[in-house]
């Protein structure tokens, strides 16, 4: 079996990956089919468990949990794939241009990154969030983008540091093509993988320091977000008083879409890295040590 | 005709992939007699390493021996030992050098570390009776025994290659394998290293695999000689022979790819 | 060690930079900066104690970068001004009690999570392509990729809630008063095992999945094949050869690592109510303390910055390459 042009599909974990991502952001475009109830409203009585009326149960302000659930998805994959996105962006203009440009752009990009990175994240963040007071998931979603992207500045810029000694580089130097020409269609394409794994682990990051955010109490509780979901439950001390549906379901919600997100990344990684792969490809080998045909 | 010491028969390595499989060693088969030096010749991808590797038997899956193929050290099939046996037989009857030098030494280890470990699991030897070995052995390639406790990394390209030599010799081996050990030195130093070889192969009486694809050196340095090409050995014959009357079609055309030096026709 | 020196300096610069950040964040805000720095003090501060805040954050009168210097100044003469909330404690003695519980959470649980996802990456990378291999890469990615958020609230759920097996809050019985005594120092172990046991869960599969990648990036390296030519045993080889080069790298990520240990830690101690500095960062923002917030960002920048430093001589110590010849 020649390797296929779209290895993606043979490998089990992007498969199971994809699918998961697809199945959440399938039932956060469907919405409004999968749930009558306004996510916001008062429906029913506060913390009632499960029930055919409400599925997953009720919160302390009687709001139907699962409905909670559905359009806070919309949310959460929005902020995280918009914040990814501008994460993503960011790192690998930044890392392109030092890692290229070389020099004193090198130098001054490189000495703000390991600035930026040094910094501990959380922390920052949170200190930006308490000055804004209660951050809409666009604010989130922007000061994540102008904090977060120095690690992926950094491997992109390491990656653009090989690529640049490449010959059909040189040759487009050569020729005279400008600079910006260069870097956007020698370099960048050359890039794909690294820059598909710091995508996907941006959106991660993002979606998973959007929910902690909002479980800090820095969001903004209107919103319906699978974090304000975790805020909501642990302010109404959901776990002492049993109501765990309230507190659970967030939390699977998002452990479910980290997973997803996780195994499209390390797919991505292996593809990108052949040494890494995991599984068995030596089927025949071993089958021919047994039959005893040869031996190490 | 005293008996070989290293008799390759029929070896034949495939690489398994997972539809079909590539034949790195087809049907090879050689002898190398006690003290001599034999030299194998071709280009890059013709199998001579894989040859190399497999005396040692240091080849990973998806590399196979096949069944038909025959290893025998002083009449012992190499690839019939057990893990034990293999342990025990690896660097002390076959060593071997690798290419580039400047990787084969652990580079967080010291020098000395580097000999006691194979002075202690081959021979129980405690740390001073290692370090006097050591100390003899880096006096044969002419590396000053105080350098001892240095790291590789302190030392020059050529003289990290010695070093690698030296270990290799800590055990007394009967028979050195050199993957193309001079290869990636300037030839000021190749020469010196080969040299040093050679005395020290009169001296301890060692049989040397020289592994290359530099013909022209291979005749200075070896007595027997094999052409090898796509997984083949299309020739074999003494260093003369091959010199001065090439049979097969290939050594012609290597020979014929050296430029005169009194200029003249390209053939 | 210039190498060390450089990164000092660094960090001296890196220090600043966060304080820079605290300097400007309230001038950016839109309406009075003291108005905002100071909204949560109501009329019960005093006004000589007032004017006393106002100068240690630099709100004194002159141009921009003459109350830049005074903030900087008061902080390397160590005064962060004082908590609102706990009127009149100094931030640092607020965040100092705090600082030991978390440094010693955080720091247990690093060195465990560190050991122990070293050695399971050591073995997966040895034994590639085996079950136990896709056993942790797999475990690993489903650890790393659930928030440490989550991850705390199903443990304190599951053993805390449900199992009662643990104690679900506080780093020890708050009935016991605070003494080197077996029974308080006891209550201490207890109460810490949920926490440690969290943020073990959360770092363990990341400092796995790097060692057995870089692992397995060196396999092919000629001094391992040198190693396994001179007949020494698997596990010499293994160890000596493998894992004490792929330690280097391993050891630099692990810089960049604690600052998820940082993020992680925060989380957990709000979850569980240990009165680590994640939690006292948690209540000054729901109370708006700022001087207690800002002060919060420079003590985790400098934890962050030791702690970076401790890997870097680290480093030092491990590649022979890096001391002077």
């Amino acid at each position: 079996m020649k390797t296929s042009s779209f290895p993606l599909i043979h490998n089990r974990k992007a498969m199971v990956g994809a699918l998961i991502v697809a199945f959440i952001l399938a039932v956060a475009i469907a919405a409004p089919l999968l749930t009558s109830y306004d996510p916001g409203a008062r429906v029913g009585r506060p913390h009632q468990s499960p029930s055919l009326e409400h599925w997953l149960g009720t919160t302390r302000i009687g709001q139907d949990v699962f409905a909670r659930l559905v359009y806070g998805a919309r949310t959460s994959l929005a902020v995280g794939f918009g914040a990814g996105l501008l994460i993503t962006i960011v790192g690998t203009a930044l890392g392109i241009i030092a890692g290229y440009r070389g020099g004193k752009i090198d130098e001054v990009i490189s000495f703000f990154t390991n600035m930026v990175l040094v910094v501990p994240n959380l922390p920052l963040l949170l200190v930006l969030a308490a000055f804004i007071g209660q951050a809409s998931p666009w604010v989130i979603a922007l000061i994540l983008g102008c904090t977060s992207w120095a690690w992926g500045a950094r491997v992109t810029r390491a990656e653009t540091l090989s690529v640049k000694q490449k010959d059909y580089v040189k040759s487009a130097e050569m020729m005279g093509e400008p600079r910006w020409r260069i870097m956007t269609f020698e370099i960048f394409p050359n890039l794909i993988s690294i820059v598909g794994i710091n995508f996907i682990g941006s959106v991660i990051f993002a979606i998973i320091t959007q929910a902690t955010l909002e479980f800090l109490g820095l969001g903004d509780p209107k919103v319906v977000s699978w974090g304000t979901m975790l805020y909501g439950a642990q302010k109404a001390s959901a776990l002492s008083v049993g109501a765990w549906w309230d507190i659970l379901t967030p939390c699977f919600a998002l452990a479910f879409l980290g997973i997803g997100l996780s195994l499209l990344n390390f797919a991505v990684d292996e593809i990108a890295n052949p040494r890494l792969r995991t599984g068995n490809r030596l089927g025949r080998w071993q089958s021919l040590i047994r039959s005893g045909e040869g031996r190490l | 005709m005293t008996a070989p010491l290293l008799s390759v028969k029929n070896l034949t390595i495939d690489y398994i992939g997972e539809t079909d499989d590539f034949r790195a060693v087809d049907n090879v088969s050689f002898d190398v007699a006690p003290g001599e030096v034999f030299g194998l010749a071709g280009e890059s991808g013709c199998g001579k390493s894989t040859i190399a590797f497999a005396i040692s038997r240091l080849h990973k899956p998806p590399a196979l021996i096949r069944k038909e193929s025959a290893i025998l050290l002083d009449g012992r099939n190499v690839l019939d030992l057990d893990q034990k046996g293999l342990a025990d037989f690896r660097w002390r009857e076959v060593a071997m050098v690798f290419q580039s030098a400047m990787n084969s030494l652990n580079p967080v280890l010291r020098i000395e570390q580097q000999f006691y470990d194979v002075l202690k699991t081959h021979k129980g030897m405690r740390r001073a009776a290692a370090r006097d070995r050591t100390a003899e052995m880096l006096r044969l390639v002419d590396i000053s025994p105080d350098r001892m406790r240095d790291y590789p990394h302190q030392f020059s390209g050529g003289m990290r290659q010695r070093i690698v030599i030296a270990i290799c010799l800590a055990l007394d081996p009967r028979l050195i394998v050199m993957d193309e050990p001079t290869t990636a030195l300037d030839v000021v130093v190749q020469r010196e290293i080969l040299q040093r070889i050679n005395e020290l192969r009169r001296k301890l009486g060692f049989a040397v695999l020289f592994i290359t694809h530099d013909l022209g050196l291979m005749v200075q340095f070896c007595d027997r000689i094999g052409i090898m090409l796509g997984g083949k050995l299309v020739e074999q014959g003494s260093a003369d022979a091959i010199y001065r009357t090439p049979e097969h079609d290939y050594t012609k055309k290597l020979w014929a790819s050296f430029p005169s030096l009194h200029g003249g026709v390209l053939r | 060690m210039a190498f060390l020196l450089r990164r000092l300096c660094f960090y001296l610069a890196a220090f600043v930079a966060a304080a820079t950040i605290n300097f400007f964040l309230p001038r950016l805000m839109p309406g009075d900066p003291v108005q905002i720095m100071f909204s949560s003090a109501g009329a019960e501060l005093p006004p000589e104690s007032l004017q006393a805040l106002k100068l240690t954050f630099g709100f004194v009168d002159g141009p921009l970068w003459q109350q830049y210097l005074t903030y900087l100044g008061s902080i390397f003469s160590g005064d962060l001004g004082r908590s609102i909330k706990y009127f009149p404690l100094p931030v640092t003695t607020v965040l100092g009690n705090a600082l030991v519980w978390t440094v010693g959470l955080m720091g247990t649980a690093t060195i465990v999570s560190f050991a122990l996802g070293t050695f399971l990456g050591i073995l997966a990378a040895w034994r590639r392509g085996s079950l136990f291999d896709v056993i942790v890469s797999v475990g690993a990615i489903f650890a790393t990729s659930v928030p440490a958020v989550v991850t705390s609230l199903i443990v304190v759920f599951t053993f805390g809630f449900t199992l009662g097996w643990f104690p679900t809050g506080y780093a020890a019985d708050p009935a016991l008063d605070p003494a080197f005594t077996f029974e308080y120092i006891g209550s201490v172990l207890y109460h810490g095992i949920l926490p440690m046991l969290t943020l073990c869960a959360v770092l363990t599969g990341g400092f796995a999945v790097t060692m057995r990648n870089n692992m397995i990036n060196l396999l092919g390296e000629d001094y391992i094949v040198m190693a396994r030519a001179k007949g020494l045993s698997d596990t010499r080889v293994m160890i000596w050869y493998a894992a004490r080069n792929a330690l280097l790298p391993t050891v630099s990520s692990l810089a960049i690592a604690i600052g998820t240990v940082l993020g992680g830690s925060l989380v957990t101690e709000v979850v569980f109510n240990y009165p680590g500095l994640g939690n006292i960062l948690y209540q000054a923002i729901l109370a708006r303390d700022y001087p207690v917030i800002q002060g919060q960002l420079l003590i985790m920048t400098a934890t962050m910055l030791i702690a970076n430093f401790i890997v870097d001589v680290s480093y030092v110590l491990l590649d022979p390459r890096l001391k002077r010849a």
